[in-house]
């Protein structure tokens, strides 16, 4: 049976609260991403090199979409190119290992220096990206292509040393205030790039600002209230954007209604079926184990999605980051079965 | 408790690093053991402010400010200290601790760290991206007798289990208790890969360590007897 829609049409459909045929099913990039070693074999186009080089990144988001059956081209691959540009020292990982902060720029929050403004434009590695979303979005019409970003909470986690950090989220707000609100500025400039070069929706990953971590007196102090300047100047761009909140909820779920982002992606252990309940306004997605897709039976893997699917979530996706030997077969059982409507 | 060791636990739940230093500095001037401020105040404050963040009261931000505040006091104890108590403290458990290699995730690990640390044990913190070789010859080189691994990755979880085979390998297996913990692992995982213990907290990891340690200290806990807190 084919469908109706085109698989971008559904997937923005899905975020303007428009009726569907059916959920979606992506993987949005960054934090999320779904170039498991098995797909970088049987492609050939690898990481490392894909990380830096426009034509492997395009490449290999492409073996992703069609290898896995994610309805979407979903990049980067990573999250350490913002923090690249601002200044901290990066390791680009392996086949198998995603790239990490190798260190942060700075010890404290009061001791950053910004780049000039126009520091994302000159790096080869958004660049690469820029380039990529430009040849998929001008190819495949069809497919949805995701840009995603690490957000301002773990952005500036990733330029200041971390610990020191969270404790200057107490203790030094106006330094905490003035890198964030900065950081966000050059991530807003980083979505404007990604938007003229095509991309259709913004993927926001924040992994430090959960509820665990800071609680909901800082998570809204800071998170979402970065967070929301983000979304909205991605919106005044006329695109569409997700957040992703790692972490359990119940600290912070009141907050979490707050978020401006057209849809909320969470993690395994949160019920996306309360938050429905709770906030009907929201638009959610995921949130298919990880472990579950590495570790699981494909039988299990189908009855799982089965059940996101009875369960009416909005964008079926994973939940968290996939581990880079997930076997091939549970990710196109959870797909094939994401888009049966019988 | 004196009035001035209540003040003291108090500041250090308060979060207030010249408050702690002052009355750490007034208890010394009043000729109080500064062992016993430190067993007393300082111990009693951060276990009022572990019982805070496992009910969720105080978050991440507020650990960390309450462990400076707890620091700033112990700067001021210390030196008054009679090096007898450095005997004494041999006896504390000794634990290793680092993210396994791959994983630059150590937020979680750095707060087990901080509360075995603030809680009574001597810890030694490996950082993150910790190879498992690196495990096991800082644990040798520390003399002690815990080793925990924290992963926040499925990507880097099945690496845990490449310390315990180090071990193995060296010969070294029953000379260190292995504890693991991090968002992917599971009583099941730990027990698969032959860990000594597992907790889901950071609360139930400084639990897990005095468990193990207590004395009389417990039989190893034989394959399969894994010790869940």
């Amino acid at each position: 049976m084919s469908d109706l829609i085109s698989p971008r049409e559904r997937l923005l459909r899905a975020l303007h609260k428009e009726t569907v045929d059916r959920a979606p099913v992506i993987c949005p990039g960054g934090m999320m991403n779904a170039a498991i070693v098995a797909v970088m074999e049987a492609g050939g186009n690898k990481l490392p090199t894909a990380h830096h080089d426009a034509t492997q990144m395009t490449n290999l988001a492409y073996d992703v979409s069609t290898m896995t059956g994610f309805e979407n081209f979903g990049i980067p691959f990573c999250m350490t190119i913002e923090a690249e540009v601002l200044g901290s020292a990066i390791n680009y990982g392996t086949l198998e290992c995603e790239p990490k902060i190798q260190k942060e720029r700075f010890a404290s929050a009061a001791e950053v220096i910004f780049p000039p403004a126009d520091a994302f434009d000159d790096n080869n590695r958004v660049r690469a990206v820029a380039s990529t979303i430009h040849t998929l979005s001008s190819r495949y019409a069809d497919t949805p292509v995701i840009g995603s970003l690490t957000g301002p909470i773990s952005t500036a986690a990733s330029i200041v040393d971390p610990m020191t950090f969270l404790k200057q989220l107490r203790k030094d707000k106006d330094s905490s205030h003035r890198v964030i609100s900065q950081v966000t500025d050059y991530l807003i400039h980083y979505a404007q790039l990604l938007v003229e070069s095509g991309v259709d929706v913004i993927s926001i990953a924040d992994p430090t600002a959960t509820g665990e971590i800071l609680g909901p007196r800082m998570f809204d102090e800071y998170a979402v209230t970065y967070l929301n300047k983000l979304v909205d100047a991605i919106h005044a761009m006329g695109k569409p954007a997700i957040v992703h909140i790692c972490g359990k909820m119940e600290a912070v779920k009141p907050s979490v209604s707050q978020l401006h982002g057209d849809a909320l992606s969470v993690d395994a252990f949160v019920s996306l079926v309360k938050i429905k309940q709770e906030y009907p306004e929201i638009t959610t997605m995921g949130n298919l184990s990880t472990i579950l897709l590495e570790f699981g039976e494909a039988e299990k893997v189908e009855s799982a999605t089965d059940e996101l699917k009875n369960k009416k979530i909005d964008i079926l996706a994973p939940a968290c980051g996939l581990s880079t030997s997930t076997p091939l077969k549970n990710i196109s059982t959870f797909t094939a079965v994401a888009k049966n409507n019988g | 408790m004196q009035e001035i060791l209540q003040r003291l636990s108090d500041a250090i739940l308060a979060m207030d690093e010249d408050a702690a230093a002052q009355l750490a500095q007034e208890a010394i001037d009043a000729g109080l053991d500064p062992t016993e401020v430190i067993d007393s105040a300082c111990l009693d404050g951060m276990e009022r402010v572990g019982t805070l963040f496992e009910q969720e009261e105080y978050f991440i931000p507020e650990l960390l400010s309450s462990a400076d505040a707890l620091y700033a006091a112990l700067d001021v104890l210390r030196p008054h200290v009679h090096p007898s108590v450095a005997e004494r403290q041999r006896a504390l458990p000794r634990v290793v601790i680092g993210s396994i290699e791959g994983d630059t995730h150590d937020i979680g690990k750095n707060v087990v760290s901080l509360i075995l640390s603030t809680g009574g044990c001597e810890v030694r913190d490996l950082g993150r991206d910790v190879p498992s070789t690196e495990f096991v010859r800082a644990a040798q080189d520390f003399a002690a007798n815990i080793i925990a691994i924290s992963t926040l990755m499925t990507t880097t979880m099945e690496r845990v289990g490449t310390v315990i085979e180090a071990l193995r390998k060296q010969g070294l297996r029953a000379d260190y208790l292995v504890i693991v913990g991090g968002r992917p692992l599971s009583p099941t995982f730990a027990r698969r890969i032959g860990a000594d213990g597992y907790a889901e907290t950071a609360a139930g990891a400084l639990r897990l360590v005095r468990a193990l340690t207590a004395d009389p200290r417990p039989k190893r806990p034989g394959v399969g007897d894994l010790i869940v807190l």
